[in-house]
């Protein structure tokens, strides 16, 4: 049982020493020369550390609702993709009515004019 | 058919209500007459059917309460009683319909009068169609309040609108018994069917029940409470003041209503709940007193009115006076054909005032007609008629009804029918007396009106004589055409089962009864004829002396045995000083205090209190939420008792 | 594992308006300049589609039929709830036009969201699973959400709409939670599973999702103490969405909490029938003494709503089919009162705008003697005066709950009434007896004439004769319900 695991054990353990290396080589071999802008954390265009009453451009929020939404759309396909072998004519097309009815809302909001910017 | 004779009237109102105004008086007037005449004709052709052909309906129109053991369906019962009183009532609404539309022609509100005539009509036939005895209570109610409204018709006048008001209040004490009985129904039989409560009724002789600790005899206090309702509804002695207060309504309703249908209900309820009565002596037995008590008081009151309408109305509470004590010997089938001939001389007697009234325009005190045979022919001819009928002279419509209502009284061989003959006997003689007064002082001797009025004398309109011909008819022939069905020989195959044959063998004494017996009405009424000749034609003078001389009787009569004042005295005027009492020191000063004004007080800083809760901010809103939810969550465990 | 087809005869109706709702969809945003008029119109044909495919539907059923692994379920039970939420709404969208055009809103997707927030209803109505009834209440809460902001512009209806957004996510949170617990307990989510799963008792983890469960629940038909947003959202959201608020989706929720108090536990109705009384008590409270202190209509009507559902709650409190039936009646004739009075409302126009105060009442018996009539029926209706609808409504759960012993809880049902019916009869005063202020010009409408005389017909004394079918189609329905 617990050794089916086994090779997570390892991926871990590769991936820790691989991202120990980058950073260490980083540190040995680079050429240390940081300024205010290099040190400071970048954060998609927002001061990281600011008061927290500041406004800012409700077109990020737009845009990332519509990513969180298509993105929702991915986890579902996936495992539907696995499965598809054993669901049947009835499984994808019961994908497919989910999708036509996913295209419905993107034409609304392609015509609504959420997808562009200004 | 018997549901068009029953919702056609209520067609007519609606019409005439909602649209009296689009149609115009000439509309409303044909559309509710029309209806009238044609389920006239229906129900004539249901009598046929029915009392005649011998068949027997329960015609279901709706389910309509259906609570716990209380479950009744909206029916139609259709028995050979029920088609005597379609017929009277349809024939007589449709003859005053027809009337009206002549004696109201100048009236502004013509659409409404005739929307409440049908609205009456409705309620009056579903009253005598009833099924179960909520249904009746429906029509009861229902032409109590279009009573109320006719007799109020004339909102403008004070004293119609305290008429209207009197009607409807002595009513509601009837109403009370009346639903007080239909609740002891339910309460013994748990049902309100008729049909089921009448088969039950023989297993529940003699039993009683108990109430606040007193063992009541059970049919007994049904029957004397549904009579209470009678008595109300049907003017009797102690009810009875409102009967001639009515009179403030037009000339039509007092026909239609006070005469020939709404107060003859009450006489329909007793023979309706005949196979009741039969097990419930004591009831009967107060049938026959408040009857017969109420016939001879309410003639001898009748011997010196003036209004002529009133002398009318007192007639018809001695005449109801009559059925009753005929009912309450146990001779149902007499009083259904007394009611069914009154219906048709009294109408007639009403109508006929009316056209003098009219004529006189407007004038209702005889001392100020007189002398109107000449000018006035009809109108003579008509309520010479009718008072032949009402007087019961041979062949009239009232010989055969009267006489034998008052031989059944004979007949009866008990006390309490001996004092109902002797009564109905005395009260013959009254009417008799009161009724060729009222035509002798309006239509003959010398002309009281003044001169101007009398110029302008002229009969009524053409459309106004044809129901009274209708009604004269009926006054003369329904007499000797029906008596052999209702309460000769054929009797028996005419009532069918729709009445209790308990009381049979009065009725075939009363056939066998000596010939002095049966001559004994005729000669009192020619008595009662010969002596108001006397006193009003031959010496015009002789009334006042008699006045003055046992003025004390005169003045008790023409004050109506001073019921009014009695009753003032007893209930009025401590009723109101008790409600000053209560309202300001019981009311304001103590339940107030502490009540309403308190309680508002409480309630309105309890009010203030929980609004400020509602602070507008999300995150209380949410503690709310969460409190509340913990609170109800710790409630509910504990209650478990799991943790 | 090849998966048959599920049974979807049951679920036209829903497919018929999910299909509508998306071809609506679409028609309005690939025109140019959509008229909210027409696609109004077109909704209203969607619903009434809906209503007579339902109709039919249930004469070709038989009982009851489950179908999608017995996620939905259609009977006699649905078939009454779905056909008050779609006059509920057919109403809701026939009494908005004259409202959106004086307040220019001109958002296409309002009808639209009415229809797939009915959608939700629906499902909801019919669900048999946590899953599915979960899905339903939040397709319907999130239209309701936008629909209270819908007036953007205005600060009032955005704040409703988020306050309504926030609260609800919360009661969604609750909700979920007391799922997860009794799925925890059972290992299922099926009502029917539920059922057999606590035939004899269920372990204290169970009674606390049930109280969960109940919460989340309450929140949606905004009873006592889950109610605190409904007279701010009913304040801020515009007038038809909040009389849309107070008709639908009440009965929708009112249908969620009979189907799973009584369709997954009902062995343990000793444990939701306190709950339920404890909800009932104090909403009945609260929404009558709180409204006496209004002065805003929409508020009042709030409050009115919430001790409505707290007397509908009676019935449930009773927990026999009696009380189910109690219930039913209940809640066809609060939303026929509700509507009605929301119609008078509407119609509240004056040169100056819509107007809102009670006080602007005064002496409308004199400058519109119709309305006047209509909206005092209305208030005597709710108020319970007897023989107008409104009583008989009352009447039944009182009688559920005399016959299911909750004597207390009747008396106090018929106190509270009578403090409320202060109120209502307060504004019938103020409309005959005080002298008029402002004078009002209707908005020239037929919908809303037409709504308002058949809500105010129905609650007149007429409903001595729609009482009776009423009530028996009730009693059918909550057999189907209660076996």
């Amino acid at each position: 049982m617990l050794s089916e695991y086994f090779p997570i054990l390892v991926f871990i353990a590769i991936a820790i020493a691989m991202s120990l290396a980058f950073i260490g080589a980083a540190v040995l071999i680079a050429r240390q020369n940081p300024d205010q802008e290099k040190t400071s954390t970048y954060e998609c265009g927002f001061e990281a550390i600011d008061s927290a009453h500041i406004r800012f451009d409700v077109r990020f929020y737009l845009v990332a609702i519509l990513f969180i939404i298509f993105d929702l759309e991915v986890a579902f396909l996936f495992p539907w993709a696995v499965a598809l072998g054993d669901i049947g004519l009835y499984g994808f097309f019961s994908m497919v009515l989910f999708l036509a009815i996913l295209t419905v809302g993107f034409i609304y909001e392609w015509r609504k004019g959420a997808l562009e910017w200004e | 058919m018997y549901v068009t004779i029953v919702f056609l009237p209520l067609l007519g109102f609606l019409v005439a209500g909602l649209f009296g105004h689009r149609l115009g008086p000439r509309g409303a007037q044909i559309v509710t007459s029309g209806f009238l005449v044609i389920a006239a004709l229906l129900a004539m052709i249901g009598f046929a059917d029915v009392a005649l052909g011998g068949h027997e309906y329960r015609i279901p129109v709706a389910q309509w309460v259906s609570s716990g053991e209380l479950d009744f369906h909206w029916a139609l019962r259709i028995d050979t009683l029920t088609v005597v009183m379609l017929v009277v009532v349809t024939v007589i609404s449709a003859l005053v319909h027809v009337y009206s539309i002549g004696y109201m022609s100048s009236d502004p509100h013509n659409p409404r009068f005739f929307a409440y005539l049908s609205l009456f009509t409705f309620a009056m036939l579903t009253l005598v169609t009833a099924d179960n005895f909520l249904q009746l209570f429906f029509g009861w109610e229902g032409v109590g309040l279009s009573s109320y409204l006719l007799i109020g018709f004339w909102y403008e006048r004070p004293s119609a609108n305290a008429a209207a008001i009197k009607a409807f209040l002595v009513n509601r004490i009837g109403d009370f018994g009346f639903s007080l009985g239909i609740l002891a129904i339910f309460l013994v039989f748990n049902s309100v069917d008729m049909q089921t409560v009448f088969d039950a009724v023989p297993d529940h002789a003699g039993s009683t029940f108990s109430f606040l600790g007193y063992q009541l005899h059970t049919l007994n206090t049904i029957c004397i409470l549904l009579f209470i309702g009678a008595m109300g509804k049907s003017a009797q002695l102690g009810l009875h003041t409102w009967l001639p207060d009515a009179m403030e309504g037009p000339t039509p309703v007092s026909a239609l209503i006070h005469a020939a249908t709404m107060v003859t209900a009450g006489v329909f309820l007793v023979v309706r709940c005949s196979p009741m009565f039969e097990y419930a002596p004591l009831a009967l037995d107060l049938v026959i007193f408040i009857g017969a008590a109420t016939a001879i008081v309410t003639a001898s009151i009748a011997l010196v009115q003036n209004d002529i309408k009133r002398v009318i109305a007192y007639s018809t509470c001695s005449q109801l006076g009559y059925m009753f004590f005929a009912a309450g010997v146990g001779a149902y089938g007499a009083a259904m054909f007394h009611l069914f001939t009154h219906a048709f001389f009294k109408a007639l007697l009403f109508l006929g005032s009316g056209a003098v009234i009219h004529a006189l325009a407007d004038e209702q005190d005889m001392r100020r007609m007189g002398g109107l045979r000449k000018a006035l022919p009809l109108s003579w001819s008509f309520m010479v008629i009718g008072t032949l009928a009402l007087t019961g002279v041979f062949p009239f419509a009232g010989y055969f009804s009267k006489d034998t209502v008052i031989e059944v009284a004979w007949a009866a061989q008990s006390g309490l029918g001996e004092f109902a003959f002797v009564m109905g006997v005395a009260a013959a003689l009254m009417t008799a007396f009161y009724s060729w007064r009222l035509i002798f002082m309006t239509f003959h001797g010398a002309p009281r009106a003044a001169a101007k009025v009398m110029a302008r004398v002229h009969e009524a309109p053409k459309i106004m004589w044809l129901p009274l011909a209708l009604l004269a008819l009926g006054a003369f022939a329904s007499g000797f055409l029906f008596s052999d069905l209702f309460v000769g020989d054929g009797r028996a195959a005419f009532w069918g089962s729709s009445i209790s044959a308990h009381g049979d063998g009065v009725l075939e004494a009363a056939h066998h009864a000596p010939v002095f017996i049966k001559s004994l009405p005729l000669i009192m009424s020619i008595g009662g004829f010969l002596l108001a000749y006397q006193l009003y034609l031959r010496r015009p003078d002789l009334p006042g002396k008699l006045a003055r001389t046992f003025e004390w009787a005169y003045r008790f009569l023409l004050n109506k045995w001073f019921f009014d004042e009695l009753y003032d005295f007893l209930f009025v005027r401590p009723a109101f000083r008790l409600g000053h009492f209560l309202w300001r020191r019981g009311d304001e000063g103590v339940i107030d205090r502490f009540g309403p004004d308190g309680i508002s007080k409480v309630v309105a800083l309890l009010a203030a209190r929980l609004r400020r809760l509602q602070t507008g901010y999300i995150y209380h809103y949410a503690f709310a939420m969460m409190i509340g939810l913990a609170l109800i969550l710790t409630y509910i465990v504990l209650q478990e008792g799991g943790l | 594992m090849r998966q048959a087809l599920p049974n979807l005869i049951s679920v036209y109706p829903e497919l018929l308006m999910a299909v509508g709702a998306m071809v609506l969809l679409l028609a309005g945003v690939i025109r140019k300049t959509p008229s909210i008029d027409r696609l109004s119109r077109l909704s209203v044909l969607l619903l009434l589609g809906t209503l007579l495919v339902l109709w039919l539907l249930f004469f070709r059923l038989e009982g009851r039929v489950v179908t999608f692994n017995g996620l939905f379920v259609m009977d006699a039970f649905g078939l009454f709830m779905k056909t008050l939420v779609l006059f509920g709404s057919i109403a809701a969208i026939l009494i908005s036009g004259p409202y959106l055009k004086e307040k220019q809103i001109s958002n296409y997707e309002y009808p639209i969201l009415i229809v797939l927030a009915t959608l939700g209803m629906m499902m909801m109505i019919s669900a048999n699973d946590f899953m599915s009834l979960y899905l339903g209440l939040e397709l319907q809460s999130l239209c309701l959400y936008v629909l209270a902001a819908i007036n953007r512009d205005r600060q009032r209806s955005s704040e409703a709409g988020l306050k309504y957004f926030v609260l609800g996510a919360l009661s969604s949170g609750l909700l979920l939670y007391g799922i997860s617990l009794i799925y925890g307990f059972a290992g299922s989510t099926s009502f029917d599973a539920l059922a057999l799963a606590f035939a004899d008792g269920a372990p204290t983890g169970v009674v606390v999702g049930i109280v969960f469960v109940v919460a989340g629940l309450a929140f949606k038909i905004s009873a006592v103490p889950f109610h605190m947003w409904t007279p701010d959202v009913y304040e801020g959201a515009p007038t038809p969405v909040a009389a849309f608020f107070a008709a639908a989706p009440k009965v929708a929720a009112m249908a969620l909490v009979l189907r799973v108090l009584f369709g997954s536990f009902p062995e343990l109705d000793e444990v939701w029938r306190q709950i339920i009384v404890l909800l009932s008590v104090l909403s009945m409270t609260l929404g009558a003494f709180v409204a006496i202190v209004q002065t805003n209509i929409k508020r009042l009507m709030a409050y009115s709503s919430i001790g409505h559902i707290g007397y509908a709650l009676i019935g449930v409190a009773a927990g026999t089919e009696m009380g189910v039936q109690g219930v039913l009646i209940y809640m066809a004739i609060y939303m026929t009162m509700t509507l009605g009075a929301f119609v008078c409302i509407l119609n509240m126009r004056s040169r100056d705008g819509m107007s809102e105060q009670i006080s602007d009442l005064a002496g409308l018996s004199e400058r519109d003697p119709m309305m006047a009539l209509a909206l005092a029926i209305l208030m005597f209706s709710l108020a319970g005066i007897p023989l107008l609808a409104g009583f008989f409504g009352k009447l039944y759960v009182f009688l559920a709950a005399v016959n299911a012993g909750l004597y207390t809880l009747a008396v106090f049902g018929v106190v509270t009434s009578v403090v409320a019916a202060y109120y209502y009869v307060r504004i019938v005063k103020i409309m005959y007896f005080d002298k008029p202020v402002v004078t009002f010009e209707r908005p020239e409408s037929k919908s809303l004439s037409m709504v308002l005389t058949i809500t105010a017909a129905v609650n007149s004394p007429l409903s001595f004769i729609l009482i009776g079918p009423l009530v028996q189609w009730a009693a059918v329905a909550a057999g189907a319900l209660v076996p």
